[in-house]
Formats: C-alpha cells, structure tokens, sequence
C-alpha cells in the first residue's frame, strides 16, 4: 500500500519547520498575555461550573447505584440499576456531542458549555463514586451496624468517611480532565483558550500558540498543586 | 411511642437473659454450627472456646443479629431476636466489639465514639452530629475514664493499637447495650494488652447485671475474667462447664481431636 503521498503533504516539512521555529520565543507581550488570559477564564470557569453540575449529578446517583443504601431489598436493586443505567446513558455520549446537541437546542451560551461537561462528567464521577463507595472494608461498616447504625448512617459514618480520599482524588483528577475539554468546546464555537488557539493558527501565529499552551499547562500544574495541597489536608 | 414500650422493657426486673433455642447454621456445603442449646443468665461472663472453624464467630454474630439462624431461636428477655427491629432497639440489647476494633480509621476519635449513639439519634441529628458533634460530653467522659481524654479530635488512624481498643471499648460504653459480645477480642494483642482489654470489658459487665460473651481462647485468661466456658468443636457443643472447673486436659482435648500433625501425614483432606 502506499502510505507515502498521503500520510505527509509535500508543503508539510516546510511548514512544520516554520512552526517548530516560531515556537521560539513565545510572544509575551503584555498585549497578547492580556488577551491570553482572558481566554483562560472562561475556560476554568466552565471547568469549575461543569465539575461542579458533576458532582451534583454523581454523588447521588452514585450512592444510588453503590446499592448500600436503601434497606428494603424489593426497591434496592431496581434503583441501583436504574441510576446505572442513567449514569451510563450520561458518559456514553461524548461531551462535544452533547455540545452540538445543546447549541442546536439552546443556541450559544455559557449553559451550554457547562451542562455539556457536567452530565457526561457526572455519568463517568457517578460510576467511580458507587464502586468506591461499594468496596469500602466491611468489618468498620459491620461495627456500626452492631451499634444500631442503619444503612444510610453507615453511608455518612462509614462509606464516606472511608472512600473519600479517593473520592476527592478522582475528583481533582477528573477536573484536569475537564479543563482540556472546556479548552476544545471552541471546536462549537464556545470561548476560551481553545477558541484563541484556533484563532491564532488561523493567522499562523505559532508563536501566540505556544502562549496558549503555555496558560493551558500552567492552569492543569496548578489544579495538580491544589489537588495534592486537599488530598495532604484529607490524610492528616 | 416505640420509646415508652422500650423504657417498661428496661424497668422490668434485670431479666436480660438469652437463650439458645436449638439453632442451627449452615453456609453453602459447610454446617457451621449444629443444632445447640442454651441459655445465659444476666450478670454471666461466659468464654466461648474451639478451634478454628469450631462456629464461634458464627454464633456471635446470630447473638448480634447480624447472621439469622436456619433453625431455632434465639431469645432475649424473652423476645425472639428475629421480630427486634436492627438498630435502636436492638442496639440498646446487644453490642459488640470486634477483633480488629474496626474503627473508620479516617475519622475523628470523637465521631467514632459517637457513633455508639448512632441506633438512638434520628437521620438529621446523626448528619448534622458530623458538623456540630452531639453529646459530646458523653464521649468526652468516656475518653476520660479510659485516660485518652487528649485524643478525642486526633484522627483515629494516628492512634497506637492500644488507644484504638479503647476507642473501641468507648463506643460501646456510649451505646451501652446489657449484653456485649466479643469476638476474639485478644487474639492480636501482647499479653498486656490482651489483660487491659479483658479488665475493661469486665468492667463493663461488672455490678450493672450486664452479661458478656467472649470467644477466648487462653485457659488462664478464660478463668481470671470469666465465670462459664462452652467448648465448641465443628460446630458442636462439647462441654459447659464453670470457668473454675476448666482444666488443662478438659481444653487440650477440645483443640488436640481437631489437632492436624503433619508428622503423622494426617493433614486432612478437605
Ligand atoms: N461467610 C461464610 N461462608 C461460608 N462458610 C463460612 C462463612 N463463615 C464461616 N464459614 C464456615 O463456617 C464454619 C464456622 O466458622 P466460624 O467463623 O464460625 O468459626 P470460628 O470458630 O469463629 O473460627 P476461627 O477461630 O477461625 O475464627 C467454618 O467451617 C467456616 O469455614
Ligand atoms: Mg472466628
């Protein structure tokens, strides 16, 4: 087969050369930071507000579908799978598509960014937080049912408390996630620093590109060091 | 309402007895526990001892009603366990504490000694006691008393072996229920500790007409804090006697018939 003509266009070495070259140095002018940075915060904006709608949707449905605690046996496992299979629903459609979907419907407005990371983010939390919650170690969990403890105050004085660090982690790590995919909700036409960049190699300014990259690699470090800063909080 | 009845329950003279009607207990493919009968009077230590597989943590937790039987019953002033209803009511009657304590290491000694109170408080005031703790003068006096007053806001997990026990034994003293079980409660502790925690919960028990349960496997430990002693093997009562009258012989009997000497070639076929 014949990869060779299609894999590399014959302009391609040359503008890849350009490219790599412009990267050098970043421009930094306070002009372009200035402009950098005002696509930065819609995209962790939207981050922060999608995340936030996720955790709204994947805590209770979560606990809902970990089958831990609703007591009657009749009604546990019809609810746990409904809210799976709601969960399911949720994170087997992409976050661009709910995108498109949600512009077609509402047209373009920052709702659209936020519940288009939130319920598919909300389906992938939801998922996580119920096996986390359902794998916590029984013995601590059989101690408080010896001391009268029903279900739902085990969830509160058991479940959570023992699956939490690795709740929040999952959380933060899902965060840095969501960060990138607000970044791409331009490819719709949502602001941020995705839009920017796209912006910018329109007018092949690489060297505004590197700039970008840069505020995008430095908001994801920061959200790494806040994330670590709360998880050394939870363990002491 | 559910209230005042339990409150006659507990005005009624110290008749906290249990009895052990013919129960039996199975698991797939394996009988854990025989049909066997008995029954405790109120103030009794009694030690129940076996091998390993001999069905005691299977009758501890059907004391505990955290197993029901297959057959039989069992009776608590009279009350078929089966008909209590799990937490308030049952909590006040029994408690136990387990072999590894099982705290819920990531939280404050504080909430895990509150959670003893946790089959009384209502849903709302078990949540909100996480944020603005509840009764705290309860637990605060219990910490007290077992002198690990200072640790009340430490996570629970920084907590040496032997605090964590008593963590333990303070939850129980908040949920304070008339009969404690105990499974094992010595098995993983220097003979130091295993004494405290013996002393602890026989200080529990002591003068209040509060009964224990203890599966325990040391003679020494068996007389110096119980009174009564069940031999259990495969399931299988094989003695009741008073802790007084347990022997060397009497115990090395219950433990050498299920002995496995790899000298003689005599591993068991499973
Ligand atoms: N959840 C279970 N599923 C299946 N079989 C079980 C289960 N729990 C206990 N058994 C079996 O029931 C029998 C009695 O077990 P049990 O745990 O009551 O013994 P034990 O006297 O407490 O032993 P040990 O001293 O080792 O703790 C054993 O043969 C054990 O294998
Ligand atoms: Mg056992």
């Amino acid at each position: 087969m014949d990869w060779g003509g299609s894999l590399i266009h014959s302009g391609g070495g040359g503008a890849a050369r350009t490219f790599f070259l412009a990267l050098f140095p970043p421009d930094l002018s306070p002009e372009f930071l200035r402009i950098s940075l005002a696509a930065t915060w819609p995209t962790l904006a939207y981050a922060v507000a999608g995340m936030t709608v996720a955790v709204l949707i994947g805590l209770p449905l979560g606990i809902l579908a970990s089958g831990t605690v609703i007591s009657v046996p009749r009604l546990r496992w019809p609810v746990a799978l409904a809210s799976r299979f709601s969960l399911g629903g949720m994170r087997a459609i992409h976050e661009l598509v709910w995108a498109v979907l949600f512009v077609a419907a509402f047209g373009l407005s920052p709702l659209v960014a936020v519940l288009a990371l939130g319920i598919p983010y909300g389906g992938i939390l939801g998922r996580i937080y119920s096996e986390l919650l359902h794998d916590v170690p029984p013995e601590p969990l059989r101690a408080l049912r010896t001391a009268g403890a029903s279900p739902v105050r085990q969830l509160l004085y058991g479940r959570i408390p023992l699956a939490l660090p690795d709740m929040v982690g999952y959380t933060f790590y899902r965060f840095e996630c969501a960060i990138r995919s607000a970044a791409i909700m331009s490819f719709v036409g949502i602001q941020g620093l995705g839009y920017q960049l796209q912006l910018s190699l329109n007018d092949l300014l690489f060297r505004q590109v590197w700039t970008l990259l840069l505020f995008m690699l430095v908001l994801v470090v920061l959200v790494d060091q806040w994330s670590s800063l709360v998880r050394r909080k939870l363990a002491s | 309402m559910a209230d005042s009845r339990h409150h006659a329950a507990v005005a009624a003279p110290a008749a906290t007895h249990v009895v052990v009607k013919d129960v039996a207990k199975g698991y797939p493919g394996v009988r854990a526990l025989a049909p066997i009968a008995f029954s405790v009077q109120p103030g009794e230590r009694l030690a129940l001892a076996g091998p390993s597989g001999s069905g005691k943590t299977t009758l501890l937790y059907l004391l505990a009603g955290l197993l029901q039987p297959d057959a039989g019953q069992l009776c608590i002033d009279g009350r078929d366990l089966a008909e209590m209803r799990p937490g308030r009511e049952l909590a006040r009657l029994v408690g136990m504490v387990h072999q590894q304590y099982d705290l819920v290491s990531s939280l404050p000694v504080l909430h895990n000694v509150l959670a003893g109170r946790l089959g009384q408080w209502s849903l709302a005031g078990s949540a909100l006691s996480l944020i603005w703790p509840r009764e705290r003068h309860l637990a605060e006096e219990a910490l007290a008393r077992l002198g690990i007053a200072d640790k009340a806001s430490q996570r629970t997990s920084r907590l040496s072996g032997g605090e964590q026990q008593r963590v333990a034994i303070a939850r129980l003293m908040l949920q304070s229920p008339r009969i404690i079980l105990a499974d094992e409660p010595v098995s993983s502790l220097d003979p130091a500790l295993a004494e405290e925690m013996m002393r602890l919960l026989v200080d529990l028990v002591e003068g209040s007409g509060k009964t224990l349960i203890a599966s325990l496997h040391s003679p020494y430990l068996i007389k110096k804090y119980c009174t009564r002693v069940i031999g259990l093997r495969q399931g299988e009562m094989q003695f009741d006697l008073p802790a007084a009258d347990l022997t060397e012989a009497v115990l090395d009997r219950l433990y050498d018939l299920d002995r496995r000497r790899p000298e003689n070639g005599a591993i068991r076929q499973e």
